[in-house]
């Protein structure tokens, strides 16, 4: 370890006394690569209190033992060099790049996305904040009067700490997977949502209203604890393209759905085609409880996510509704689980994916049905949508059923954008551009019709532009 | 990760078993390939699904022995009905093989796999490096045959190969390749049988080389008693315009792990896979199939139906694989999973990889109990509950059957029938 306990209990003891809580001016960037010495820096400069350093020692402790996952696309994954990657940025230190380092067709989207100015600038991580103020400020308001605590996940640690230390990492633990204990070392960012019993919060919290927060960490962590009857609808990200020089994000998501509470969590993942997107998201649902996972991938050079529901309590019921579009290049690497662990819970996999000249994209799933889970149900539907002749789906669904009285389905779909549609489309009028967008538009639509209006639009904006130039 | 070494198994005699045979130096050179092959191998990694379910070590025979084999042929051995061909391997060896006049005249020939000439075509759909358990039978393998169907000849009747496991202890090799020449057809059908009564392991591995526009339809029935480890590979390789018929048929054994395929290599090749499994008690069956398509316009089916009564356990994985050589192909599959006890498990896994995408291509699985419905259907009309248990099981299995030749077909309902009946 980095420094003598007694060093810092001497810093911990400074920071409670005279509220030296800004160290940036000391420290805001960690020295690249990984190790307890990091760790420990991370940390102390959250002022962070003993349970969380230790917690972090040891999941870098697992991170280190355990191998990289042998499934998957092995060849993309051996190519992350950890020992390459900055583990600790503060917000203020990435405004060191300017406008003019952004990638010109991150631009360009921003542009044909008609996204504003200050947003572009903060999306290319050159802003650290972007004008929402206003918006937040009456949001903030209405929250507050319900009891909902909305806060990044550092200041949710501060300010609520107990029940930060009562859920956090209860539903993915540090051991879970290699990349769950890399982000579990070094996290940083993302939210931490409380809602109160029986309150029901009725816009859809977006992580866009935490202005000046860390939201578009590399390892950020998310804890949403919906409490008894309570309902929130969490929407994380958004369509515009984001644009980062790190390779690698890795995040971590815990949802916890009370008894009869219901928690919807709303992704769209776009990042850069240069990042490795590799994400351990999981929700808990107990009695009566509903969890719905809509999950969009659409950037990335490799994403791995698999949102999962436990389904822990009677009668719980959980959905995972994605999309994965997978252009030249990506390998869109997703799916779902869901593990019934009680008597008559229900879950739907819906998942659409569409691959387009060399891109990849794969359903990787899992169904379990634990003995005693009698009266469950799942039904899972896969359908891929192919656009060009090396283009290339895999479907990898597993099912493992230890009861006999349930009922389990599974069906995938694999085809391509097909010519007697494109030529009815095009009999109509609609030249082939027109055409096969509308085809593909029509085979998202399930997915598009759950999001909020403003990212519905956005999207569709989105799938045009990535299927420019697709004839031929 | 696993990382042990197969086997340093004292029984991979290699040569000893090529001299006692008189073997050509081919198939000596096979042998000892597969031995070197399988020095370099380390048990399969326990995260991939092929192996997720079952241990590979039940699969790592302890004992070289080919065991002590009953010199009588016994009655439950003898094929009844008509045939084109029989033969019977038991105790690492050919004991009988018989050919009736319409098949010889047409010129086929059903014959001993270790005098045989067989360099270019054994271990071309199954070389050992398709896996351990098929490099150890390449190296050691005993009691074979090779049926050869000459081109343009078409059977009536079936070809029956009636495999025995050996005694306590023992190791049975078996191994058998079926040439079929261009444009012929024919039914074969492999029984795997028990000697005895005591625990052994099976390790066999069957090919099928099927010629352009021939049409061979391949029965695995199996019907081994409850001490038996076993792993059988089938595997078909199919020319331009062949067409195959896979039948499985899974009903005993202690632990199954049965790896059944086709390669489609040919244009408008075409496959159809149909499978059965009945388990019981503790029984533990794992069934992989895979139809490969890397030829345009191939087309594959499969259909595979579980039942498990008792503590029996499931696993059954399958891979549809279409390559990107592989435009205008269509592929189905589904796997339908019975349980009829609240100990039963069962596990799916039906995996697609496209690598094209002028393809038609779509899978199902279920899980499901016996439905109410039906059930309450049948009592109302005055049947006791457990005949009508059967009576759904029977028809959820014979759904499957119903494309294959009527004989088999029969033999299959009537294994299925007496099974039922044996678990009340």
């Amino acid at each position: 370890m980095a420094s003598p306990p007694l060093l810092t209990d001497i810093g911990s003891d400074y920071s409670q006394r005279y509220g030296f809580r800004n160290p940036e001016q000391y420290f805001v960037k960690a020295p690249i690569g990984l190790s307890h010495e990091v760790v420990e820096m991370i940390s102390r400069l959250k002022a962070e209190p003993e349970w969380m350093r230790t917690f972090r020692h040891r999941a870098l402790d697992t991170f280190l033992a355990k191998p990289m996952p042998s499934w998957g696309n092995s060849e993309l994954l051996s190519q992350i060099e950890f020992d390459q990657i900055t583990y600790f940025v503060r917000a203020t230190e990435r405004l060191g790049e300017s406008w003019d380092d952004v990638p010109e067709d991150i631009k360009r989207t921003f542009d044909r996305l008609g996204i504003p100015e200050a947003e572009r600038k903060f999306l290319a991580g050159v802003s650290a904040q972007y004008e929402s103020e206003v918006v937040y400020h009456s949001v903030k308001e209405e929250l507050t009067r319900q009891g909902v605590i909305f806060l990044d996940m550092d200041s949710g640690l501060r300010e609520h700490e107990a029940l930060v230390r009562k859920y956090f990492a209860t539903v993915v633990p540090a051991e879970d997977n290699k990349l769950a204990a890399l982000n579990s070392a070094v996290w940083s960012g993302g939210s931490f949502v409380y809602v109160p019993p029986g309150v029901e919060v009725a816009i859809p919290l977006q992580a866009y209203f935490r202005i000046n927060a860390e939201r578009m960490g590399q390892f950020e962590r998310t804890l949403i604890v919906a409490d008894r009857g309570a309902r929130v609808h969490y929407v994380e990200g958004c369509t515009a393209p984001v644009y980062s020089t790190h390779s690698l994000h890795s995040a971590v998501v815990e949802l916890i759905a009370l008894p009869g509470a219901h928690i919807r969590y709303t992704t769209i993942q776009n990042w850069a085609t240069n990042i490795y997107n590799l994400v351990t998201k999981r929700a808990v649902a107990y009695e009566d409880a509903v969890v719905e996972w809509v999950d969009g991938n659409i950037g990335s050079r490799l994403t791995m996510k698999y949102p999962s529901i436990l389904l822990k309590g009677e009668r719980a019921h959980g959905e995972v509704l994605s999309i994965a579009f997978a252009g030249p290049g990506q390998h869109q690497d997703a799916g779902a689980k869901a593990i019934h662990l009680a008597p008559n819970t229900s879950s739907k996999i819906t998942s659409k994916s569409i691959s387009k000249d060399t891109g990849r994209a794969t359903y990787r799933g899992m169904v379990k049905v634990r003995r005693g889970a009698h009266g469950s149900r799942t039904a899972v539907q896969c359908d891929a949508l192919l656009i060009g002749e090396k283009a290339r789906t895999d479907t990898y669904p597993t099912m493992e059923i230890a009861e006999d009285d349930v009922r389990i389905e599974h069906e995938a779909r694999v085809s391509k954008l097909g010519d007697e549609q494109l030529f009815y489309l095009r009999s109509r009028g609609l030249s082939e551009d027109q055409a096969r967008l509308m085809i593909v538009n029509g085979f998202i639509e399930p997915f598009v019709k759950e999001l909020p209006m403003e990212y519905a639009v956005e999207l569709n904006r989105l799938i045009a532009l990535e299927m420019e130039g697709s004839v031929g | 990760m696993s990382a042990e070494p197969v086997l340093v198994m004292p029984g991979l005699e290699v040569e000893r078993i090529s001299d006692a045979r008189g073997e050509p130096a081919a198939l000596r050179a096979m042998r000892r390939q597969a031995r070197e092959v399988l020095a370099e191998m380390v048990l399969p990694d326990r995260a991939r699904h092929l192996w997720r379910y079952t241990d590979p070590r039940l699969f790592v025979p302890h004992r070289e022995s080919v065991g002590a084999v009953p010199t009588e042929v016994r009655a439950d051995w003898v094929v009844n009905g008509s045939h084109s061909a029989t033969a019977l391997i038991a105790g690492g060896a050919v004991r009988e093989l018989e050919l009736a006049d319409v098949a010889r005249r047409a010129g086929v020939t059903v014959t001993d796999l270790h005098g045989a000439d067989v360099e270019e075509t054994l271990g071309s759909a199954v070389p050992p490096s398709h896996g351990f358990v098929e490099a150890l039978n390449t190296a050691v393998w005993q009691g074979g045959v090779l049926v050869r169907v000459p081109a343009g000849v078409r059977l009536a009747a079936p070809i029956e190969l009636q495999i025995v496991a050996g005694g306590s202890g023992s190791v049975a090799t078996p191994r058998v390749l079926v040439l079929a020449g261009e444009s012929s057809s024919f039914e074969i059908v492999e029984n795997h049988l028990c000697g005895t009564l005591e625990s052994s392991h099976v390790l066999g591995i069957s090919e099928l080389l099927v010629g352009p526009s021939a049409h061979v339809r391949h029965g695995l029935v199996q019907r081994w008693h409850g001490g038996v480890i076993g792993h059988l590979t089938v595997r078909a390789r199919l020319a331009r315009g062949a067409k195959a018929q896979l039948s499985l048929a899974s009903f005993g054994g202690a632990v199954v792990k049965v790896d059944a395929g086709a390669l489609l290599e040919g244009e408008g090749a075409e496959v159809e896979t149909c499978g059965v499994a009945m388990g019981g008690n503790r029984q533990h069956l794992d069934h992989h199939t895979e139809h490969l398509h890397s030829a345009p316009r191939t087309r594959s089916h499969l259909d595979f139906k579980v039942a498990l009564t008792q503590a029996a356990h499931s696993t059954y994985t399958g891979l549809i694989r279409i390559a990107e050589s592989a435009g205008a192909s269509e592929a189905y599959q589904e796997n339908r999973n019975l349980l009829l006890s609240a100990d039963a498990r069962a596990e799916t896994i039906p995996e697609l990889e496209i690598l094209t995408d002028d393809v038609r291509c779509s899978h199902g699985a279920t899980v499901a109990p016996l439905d109410a419905e039906q059930l309450f259907y049948l009592l109302s009309r005055g049947l006791p509950p457990g005949q009508a248990q059967r009576l759904i099981v029977y028809g959820f299995l014979d759904q499957t059957l119903r494309r294959l030749p009527q004989t088999t077909r029969e033999r299959i309902e009537a294994l299925i029938a007496e099974r039922l009946h044996s678990e009340d």
